[in-house]
């Protein structure tokens, strides 16, 4: 007797389990395409959910094909609307760009009427159209592949550069299309080398001026090191702050990168300038570096790519931003391992993280960021219009993260202590009811909803019903 | 009946009124005495050497050249005289009738004892009074308010600008207020239809429950405070930059809502590590919304108790670096602006830029904890009890040096 009721209550158990563990109880599968779609890419589209539906393997399958999808994407050039139109410039059009806004700029100083509009400065114009691709490619599967618009978001945000310095505005488009976007899923040491070689970069955290003590500068005047760029490269893009690098390290690092700097002629818009270099003996983290010129760069950036500090704080990263904000010890270090063991390749690394259970365990849970959430909101409700997408954009600043917008160079945070904040569901139902207004409720959301939420949604009239499906709390959540 | 009879006898009759009066009232009394505190953050580590310049030191002018701010002559453009050691920044010269009027008081070198010169991490020790501890901890300005009886204390916390800043973050929770003019609108919640709905619908997710329900709350009754208080204030000001307008945003909040006695303000833009600029440029037009920003507070916030601590990470290098800029540093200028505050001078210790006093030669040592400035600052401005300082500011000790820093009542 006691025998025979154990089994029941176990079953009991493991319901009341699934219960906690997902408050909003879903078919597997579809619990599964969700967190695919809304994981590996912002939201699950018809077109999306019919090739998860259609793979043998389903939501799992189609997850490790993405990463081989989105890798063959990140190796051909992006497609850009051509509406979009300086996207296509060339670096060295972006700095003519520079210079004649600043031309322009000087000669109507005198005169504060003839100041142009802020919005309608060429370079301003650049950093909308940036914006304006981001906010596309994240919810249009059609102009970018899923995956790649999600690691592109991600390694930007890891190599943040901010739209509000005048000198990167104007390089950000190139910077997203030609240094981050092509290296998502290469080796993590390119990744380095690509942002630290681009003028957005260079700009950004003043490297481009860091010079050896006591070169004499275009105008005459003596000048020297900046150590901006060296603290973040050891601090924020490889090892960490607990990397295990002390202030000597920083001001060696600054010497050993004196010389790269930016050339508006050059194509790649770098160039390394000998007669700025510090030619001194430097150590970095114990390690002698003669005078080899740029060779000494290159070789520090090996060094600190492949630091077992960098694999764990590149696989930690990783995890909070795909499993979960306190993503579980075993899975870290078992991406760090990838990491290390395949020389930093990403697409390693990723095979890894969507084969992983943790990351298909539903207990695992993210609560979306407001960009998350406008991504997935233009992808549920159809390819927007200008004025759409000008309304994201606006959304996005007002919650907090506007595109290309974070000042300092950690990046956004991307947990939900940070975003799940009293305004932000109240925008984000503000948000929902102007995008359901105009177009259909998305109806292939309905599986997703669990049965409580759908019942309460049917109570409402039909104009409210889209808006409610966008703010319900399954949508809140990837 | 002379005089010290009579007084018996009122305070007897006080005394038994009090005798009277429902527990529940002397329970709740609030133990931070009258004022508000409002906390403003300089993000980026603002360069305090520039903001209160060293003018009578030898060393100031040998550290610093494309930075230097000119010792003060009375004319215009350069350093505004303080005293003999120190001239505020022309930039900063509406704050001038502070100091003049006493109320203005600056610690010249303080900091956190932690040595890192990670902003963020900076940034979190301060904002969580734990120096050394990067892992999750509430914010102490949340802490403070939860010292308060119940009643009391959910109803403290207000911050301008920022979607979640973790010096409020933690048990209580505090109204989150968005920079700008959306700030005033209800927006669809406005609508009571929606907002039952919503509420349904989250009434399952303890989380999204809760916080759809502050942000209601605050967005309906920020919107009503800053309705009728912002069109007045505004009095066809043109736009202002986004500190003065945030500074405006919160003493309309926090006059409007009396019980909001705890808040926070921030302003990024501070990393000057190129092209920092001297009587003019990047650092001088921050310092110039910052000034504008202060009076802004300060006209709103001018109770007797009342009280605008202005801080930062940490401090710039002593000296200039190769890109006319400054590196990061370690001792910072931390000011107080209160009529309690013994202002018009500068308290604390102060060695002077001698490279053999510098810490590690290059910056601006830490002489005084950042923690026992404010600590100051709570128990002599807003009577908090010395017993209750270490449930805020672990490890930290009293410095009997900064005593004189607010006047004894």
């Amino acid at each position: 007797m006691v025998q025979a009721r154990l089994p029941v209550i176990r079953l009991l158990g493991s319901a009341l389990l699934a219960l906690g563990a997902s408050a909003h109880a879903q078919a597997p599968e579809d619990a599964a395409a969700w967190r695919a779609a809304s994981r590996l890419g912002y939201a699950p589209t018809p077109a999306l959910m019919q090739a998860i539906a259609a793979h043998p393997r389903g939501a799992r399958g189609w997850a490790a094909d993405e990463v081989e999808r989105a890798f063959a994407a990140s190796r051909e050039a992006a497609r850009t609307p051509a509406h979009l139109a300086t996207l296509q410039g060339s670096i060295p059009a972006a700095f003519a760009e520079l210079r004649a806004e600043r031309e322009a700029l000087r000669r109507v100083r005198a005169d504060s009427d003839m100041r142009p509009a802020p919005q309608e400065l060429p370079t301003r114009r650049s950093a909308l159209e940036a914006a304006s691709w981001r906010v596309l490619a994240c919810s249009d599967p059609e102009l970018e592949n899923p995956l790649a618009a999600r690691l592109t978001e991600f390694w930007f945000n890891h190599f943040n550069v901010f739209a509000g310095k005048g000198s990167v505005r104007p390089f950000l488009g190139h910077y997203v299309l030609h240094a981050i976007r092509p290296n998502v899923l290469g080796r993590f040491e390119d990744l380095v080398l690509a942002t630290a070689r681009h003028p957005a970069m260079l700009f950004y955290l003043d490297q481009a001026q860091s010079v050896a003590e006591g070169v004499t500068g275009p105008f005459g005047g003596a000048r020297g090191l900046n150590e901006n760029y060296a603290r973040e490269l050891m601090e924020l893009h490889t090892l960490g702050a607990e990397g295990g690098y002390a202030q000597g390290d920083v001001r060696e690092l600054a010497r050993i990168l004196t010389g790269w700097t930016s050339d508006p002629s050059a194509e790649s818009g770098f160039r390394f300038a000998p007669r700025l270099h510090d030619r001194g003996e430097k150590t970095l983290l114990g390690r002698r570096f003669g005078a080899e010129g740029e060779r000494e760069g290159r070789e520090a950036i090996a060094l600190l790519a492949g630091h077992s500090a960098t694999a764990r704080r590149v696989a930690l990263r990783l995890s909070q931003w795909f499993v979960a904000d306190a993503p579980p010890a075993a899975l870290v270090g078992r991406l760090a391992a990838e990491f290390q063991a395949s020389g930093g390749e990403l697409r390693a690394v990723m095979r890894k993280l969507v084969a992983a259970e943790e990351f298909w365990d539903e207990r695992q849970q993210l609560f979306k960021t407001p960009y998350d959430y406008a991504c997935s909101v233009l992808a549920a409700t159809g390819r927007p219009e200008p004025e759409r997408l000008l309304q994201a954009l606006r959304f996005l600043a007002g919650a907090g993260q506007p595109v290309h917008g974070w000042q300092t160079p950690d990046g956004y945070k991307t947990d939900a202590r940070t975003w799940l904040a009293p305004e932000a569901l109240t925008r984000r139902a503000d948000f929902a009811l102007a995008f359901s207004r105009d177009s259909a409720p998305p109806d292939h959301y309905r599986r997703f909803l669990s049965p409580r939420t759908r019942e309460r949604i049917t109570q409402e009239p039909a104009a409210l019903q889209g808006m409610l499906v966008l703010a319900s709390p399954e949508f809140m959540h990837k | 009946m002379n005089l010290a009879r009579r007084a018996l006898l009122r305070a007897a009759a006080s005394a038994g009124a009090l005798a009277f009066a429902p527990r529940l009232v002397a329970q709740a009394a609030p133990m931070l005495e009258g004022g508000r505190l409002v906390v403003v953050f300089l993000r980026g580590a603002y360069d305090g050497l520039s903001a209160f310049v060293p003018w009578a030191d030898p060393d100031y002018e040998r550290l610093r050249q494309a930075t230097r701010i000119p010792a003060p002559d009375g004319s215009e453009g350069v350093a505004i005289r303080l005293d003999e050691r120190f001239a505020l920044h022309p930039a900063l010269a509406p704050v001038l009738p502070m100091w003049r009027d006493g109320i203005l008081a600056v610690v010249p070198a303080a900091g956190s004892p932690d040595p890192t010169r990670s902003h963020f991490e900076a940034q979190h020790h301060w904002e969580t009074g734990m120096p050394g501890r990067n892992s999750e901890a509430p914010g102490w300005m949340n802490r403070l308010a939860s010292l308060e009886p119940a009643g009391l204390r959910e109803q403290r916390l207000v911050g301008v600008g920022e979607a979640n800043p973790r010096i409020l973050a933690g048990e209580l929770r505090a109204r989150l207020v968005p920079r700008g003019p959306q700030a005033a609108n209800q927006g669809v919640v406005g609508n009571e239809r929606v907002r039952l709905a919503l509420a349904d619908l989250y009434a399952a997710d303890g989380r999204l429950a809760e916080a759809f329900r502050a942000g209601t709350y605050s967005r309906m009754e920020t919107a009503r405070d800053l309705a009728t208080e912002m069109t007045r204030a505004d009095n066809g000001a043109g736009p202002a930059a986004g500190l003065v307008q945030a500074a405006r945003q919160l003493t309309a909040l926090m006059r409007s809502g009396r019980q909001l006695r705890l808040g926070f303000l921030s302003a990024g833009g501070w990393d000057t590590h190129a092209n920092q600029g001297g009587v003019q440029g990047q650092l001088a037009n921050q310092l110039g919304g910052l000034a504008r920003a202060l009076v802004e507070l300060r006209a709103g916030l001018s109770q007797p108790g009342d009280l605008i601590l202005v801080l930062s990470e940490f401090g710039r290098t002593a000296a200039e670096n190769g890109t006319r800029g400054t590196d990061h540093g370690r001792g910072n200028a931390l000011w107080l602006i209160g009529e309690r505050v013994a202002g018009g001078r500068m308290h604390g210790r102060w060695e002077g830029l001698a490279h053999g006093n510098l810490n590690e030669g290059r910056d601006l040592p830490v002489l005084h904890d950042f923690r026992a400035v404010i600590a100051q600052a709570l128990v002599r401005n807003f009577g908090l009890p010395e017993s209750r300082l270490a449930d805020l500011f672990a490890g930290a000790a009293w410095d009997a040096r900064l005593d004189g820093l607010l006047k004894r009542a």
